[in-house]
């Protein structure tokens, strides 16, 4: 019995339920263009031109996040092309330093000289 | 409808036809320009984008590459050209167009001292929108100009290559040929492996804006470089300073012409050094266009112990005595007459130097003499020519080491068309077999006969002598293995070989060679030039220390010695002072008693 009477019910519902939805769009599309009539063009204009000028005003702010990031985006490639150069120009001292012929130079300039052969004596300790 | 009316809608239609054939005309103007001339015609799309996208090209590192210790021996800076912009110039000063010109050219002579104030005056007169003006200049000197700000003048930064060691091993490194539109490695290792050390270069399609500035919106096509393979070498960088400032020093004091020295690694095969004299500064290369090496016959930019084939004289008895022991043929002990001259029937006679009679003398006596006479006999009375001849190929003669080092000579020898041997001479006699059994007639680089006495160190098993011990190509590391050339001789033969020539270093000339505490095996040679004074030599000594165990084999070569002539007393010296330094930089315990 349940089985056979809630289909009816719902049918009998979802009619309610649309007769109310057209209802309610009825009324909506009466009160629309009262609200429009009842705006006059200057205000509309004005309405617009606040519009369009906070569109603008939002486009530019993106904009001069944009270019403003871009600066900070090129003044860190020109930063790590800096420090780029830098290091190789250390790896490089570092090398040259490093170099026999530098340090032998260097020994000379202390005060070092070769050892003689002669008198180097190598012993065979395990 | 009335006529007021009718002539209204008249005019309403014409205004509607004006404005829609304006319109229409518009639309087909914007048609024209929007579609038939975007793509093709004035191209205007594409001379858009040019306008605002740059095609950057981003170069690749070249590889850095490292001695055995890990010292760089070459590595990139970044130095700046200074550009002047004469056009420019001329637009941005309409007004005191002289004035302002001297005053910059005065600012920038005085960042710039090396560049002349008329070659500056002369470059802005040029009709042309950008002037190099100074070329690499120096760091300090381009944060000057950078500070400076100076309108009309720009700086553009060039990877340079730079071997921060100066000369130290630049025959074996080669050089990098750089000019504005690439880079190529030519010479030495930077020649034989540009194709790893230079990478792959990139490029960058972005947008830009008025400055030239990449902007982040907009289209950006990046393809990263791929930088170059490092090398690592085999090369020790205090061992190849000690042996090229010993070799220059000798080089200076025997009033020789020129040298070259290599020292292997008695095992493995791998160059522990490798010098010649004279050498020339990768750094400034093109001072050395007229510096030439080897006798005169090569520029400086060639390895000569790859490339300066000689003579070997009678470090060549080494060979002569393997190809017989290995033979079964003779032993160390077994004798010959040596009346200082032999005669063949279908030879020249060969003599002794200064026809010096040893009467009865042992195989090991004929190498400490260094008797031509005994070791002549060997080739042509014992081992004959079917049986010297495939020893000589298979040490290596008039073939390539195939070091990974570039160009390389083959050496050369005669020997007579049979068993399908080649190459092989027509002009072949019996004089040539009796004479490269001493080292005559017979021409081979100093790396070839390096690697004869590397054999005979190393068992007689010959090894693939070799430069880069390993590569590292961005992360991607390959270690090279030392290679099993061939064998060339039995163990036995060589153990025996040893033996003799450890009897040479103790009993013959070359006692300057002897290093205290250390058994050494070595040969002399002093090699004569036919048609020339037999005072002009080539005075050489090869052999490996410690003769025990050996570790490391040296080769001494000195090029037309004046003060002294001979290899045991031009030559032998600095092959002791090397195999001494040797012995104490590796730490390498003496293995003989006090």
């Amino acid at each position: 019995m349940n089985q056979q009477k809630t289909p009816l019910r719902g049918v009998q519902q979802r009619r309610a339920r649309g007769s109310s939805e057209q209802a309610w769009l009825a009324r909506g599309r009466r009160r629309f263009p009262h609200l429009f009539s009842r705006i006059g063009p200057v205000t509309l204009t004005v309405c617009s031109v606040l519009l369009m000028s906070l569109m603008a005003i939002l486009y530019l702010y993106q904009q001069g996040q944009a270019v403003t990031t871009n600066q900070q985006v090129q003044a860190l490639r020109n930063r790590q092309a800096a420090l780029q150069r830098q290091n190789a120009d250390l790896v490089n001292q570092i090398a040259t330093e490093q170099s026999p012929g530098y340090v032998a130079a260097f020994a000379i300039r202390m005060g070092l000289v070769p050892a003689n052969a002669q008198r180097v004596q190598v012993t065979n300790n395990p | 409808m009335n006529s007021a009316l009718r002539r209204a809608r008249n005019r309403q239609m014409i205004i509607f036809l004006l404005i829609s054939s304006g319109m229409l005309v518009l639309l087909s103007r914007l048609y024209y320009w929007q579609v038939l001339q975007s793509h093709s015609g004035y191209n205007l799309a594409q001379q858009a984008n040019q306008e605002h996208t740059q095609d950057i090209p981003l170069d690749a590192l070249r590889g850095l590459i490292y001695d055995s210790q890990g010292h760089i021996l070459a590595t990139d800076v970044v130095r700046d050209d200074v550009y002047v912009e004469p056009h420019q110039f001329a637009v941005d000063h309409p007004a005191n167009a002289q004035g302002d010109l001297n005053n910059l050219i005065l600012a920038l002579h005085q960042a710039l001292p090396q560049v002349s104030i008329a070659n500056l005056q002369g470059d802005f007169q040029k009709d042309a929108g950008a002037i190099r003006v100074a070329v690499r200049v120096d760091p300090g000197q381009s944060l000057t100009l950078r500070a400076m700000r100076l309108s009309d003048v720009f700086l553009y930064p060039r990877t340079w290559r730079i071997y921060p060691a100066g000369t130290l091993a630049s025959q074996i490194m080669g050089y990098v040929m750089q000019s504005d539109t690439e880079s190529k490695g030519v010479y030495g290792l930077e020649g034989q492996y540009n194709h790893l050390l230079s990478g792959q270069p990139g490029r960058s399609m972005v947008e830009t804006d008025l400055q030239g500035n990449p902007l982040t919106v907009g289209v950006d096509d990046q393809q990263a470089p791929v930088n170059g393979t490092n090398l690592t070498l085999t090369i020790d960088s205090n061992v190849e300073y000690m042996v090229e400032s010993n070799l220059a020093r000798q080089v200076q004091e025997m009033q020789a012409q020129s040298g070259a020295v290599v020292v292997l690694n008695a095992k493995t095969g791998a160059v522990v050094a490798m010098a010649g004299y004279p050498t020339y500064d990768p750094n400034e290369y093109g001072r050395a266009y007229a510096a030439t090496g080897c006798l005169h016959t090569e520029q400086v930019y060639f390895n000569p112990a790859l490339f300066c084939a000689y003579e070997p004289g009678s470090t060549m008895k080494a060979v002569t005595m393997a190809a017989a022991l290995d033979q079964g043929l003779i032993t160390p002990d077994v004798t010959l007459q040596d009346r200082g001259c032999i005669s063949y029937s279908d030879a020249p006679v060969v003599c002794n130097w200064q026809n010096m009679v040893y009467d009865t003398e042992s195989m090991t006596q004929v190498l400490i003499h260094s008797a031509n006479v005994g070791a002549s006999y060997v080739a042509h009375d014992i081992l004959g020519v079917d049986r010297y001849y495939p020893y000589l190929t298979r040490f290596g003669f008039g073939q390539l080491t195939g070091l990974d080092d570039g160009p390389e000579a083959t050496g050369f020898y005669r020997q007579p068309c049979q068993n399908g041997w080649s190459p092989c001479s027509q002009n072949w006699t019996m004089s040539d077999l009796t004479r490269q059994a001493f080292g005559q007639s017979i021409v081979a680089t100093p790396l070839q006969m390096a690697m004869v006495y590397q054999t005979i160190a190393n068992d007689g098993v010959m090894m693939q002598p070799y430069l880069v011990a390993s590569t590292s190509d961005n992360g991607k590391v390959i270690v090279t293995q030392p290679i099993v050339k061939r064998r060339v001789i039995s163990q036995h033969a060589a153990q025996l070989l040893t033996q003799m020539l450890t009897q040479v270093a103790v009993h013959g000339a070359a006692n300057t060679a002897q290093v205290p505490g250390y058994s050494t095996a070595l040969k002399t040679g002093t090699a004569t030039t036919q048609g020339i004074s037999t005072t002009q030599t080539e005075a050489s000594v090869a052999g490996f220390i410690p003769a025990s165990n050996p570790q490391f084999v040296i080769l001494v070569k000195l090029d037309r010695p004046q003060r002294d002539i001979y290899g045991s007393t031009a030559a032998a010296p600095l092959w002791g002072t090397i195999a001494q330094q040797l012995m104490w930089d590796y730490a390498i315990p003496p293995d003989l008693a006090e």
